[in-house]
């Protein structure tokens, strides 16, 4: 499953919470141009550098599809920060 | 209750055979049960999904105590590890060179993908605790 929603929170200064939810699919639709020509430039590194184009993008949408469930807390003194992808 | 043991027990309760002979029979039975292999796991425990670290430490400055919690589904590090795969063999040399120079002699073409995602999926026994009076360390699966 591909990941649905990213959230990250961090701890201002003040020691008030920020949230921020991004939704991957509607974030990934609006930055669609730009998303092509980053495969198309990948696609180009790969035929410089001999690597199948095809194996890359099956590895990188396999880590795609692995990420969900990852989650980063870390919280020392005045900083905290959370990454969480579901 | 298994069939054959509910039929010596009916016939202990009919009278056809005797308390001694039921217990024989049992005693019988069991030493016919298949016994599940030494090494085999138990059904009942499911398999870890994923790797956690988990960080407690006293800060020594003002700043407070530090904790630092992170969990990392274990399909992630596979598809990590396919991603090595990639790698051209040329750059495998050079890396491999590299190693060599500075006193690491390792032989990445050796490393099969294979190998990591067997590792990967032992992983799930490994339990590291580290009780330090300052700061505790636990990496473990779950």
């Amino acid at each position: 499953m591909i990941p649905q929603v990213v959230t990250a929170r961090w701890r201002r200064s003040d020691g008030r919470w920020r949230r921020l939810f991004v939704p991957v699919l509607p974030v990934a639709l609006l930055l669609s141009p730009l998303l092509l020509l980053a495969v198309f430039g990948g696609m180009i590194a790969c035929l410089a550098t001999r690597v199948s184009p095809l194996g890359a993008l099956r590895g990188v949408g396999r880590v795609l599809w692995a990420l969900p469930g990852t989650r980063f807390e870390i919280d020392d003194g005045r900083m905290a920060v959370l990454v969480s992808v579901r | 209750m298994n069939e054959q043991r509910r039929q010596i027990l009916q016939l202990l309760a009919e009278g056809r055979i005797t308390a001694d002979e039921a217990d024989s029979l049992i005693d019988a039975l069991e030493r016919d049960q298949p016994k599940a292999p030494p090494g085999a796991a138990p059904r009942s425990k499911s398999r870890p999904r994923y790797l956690r670290v988990v960080v407690n430490s006293l800060d020594e400055f003002d700043d407070g105590p530090s904790r630092i919690n992170v969990r990392v589904p274990l399909q992630l590090l596979r598809a990590g590890v396919r991603l090595t795969t990639l790698i051209p063999p040329q750059a495998l040399a050079k890396v491999n060179t590299e190693l060599g120079r500075v006193g690491v002699p390792i032989d990445l073409n050796e490393l099969k993908p294979q190998h990591v995602e067997d590792l990967i999926d032992q992983l799930g026994d490994v339990d590291v605790d580290i009780d330090d009076p300052s700061a505790t360390v636990r990496v473990y699966c779950e």
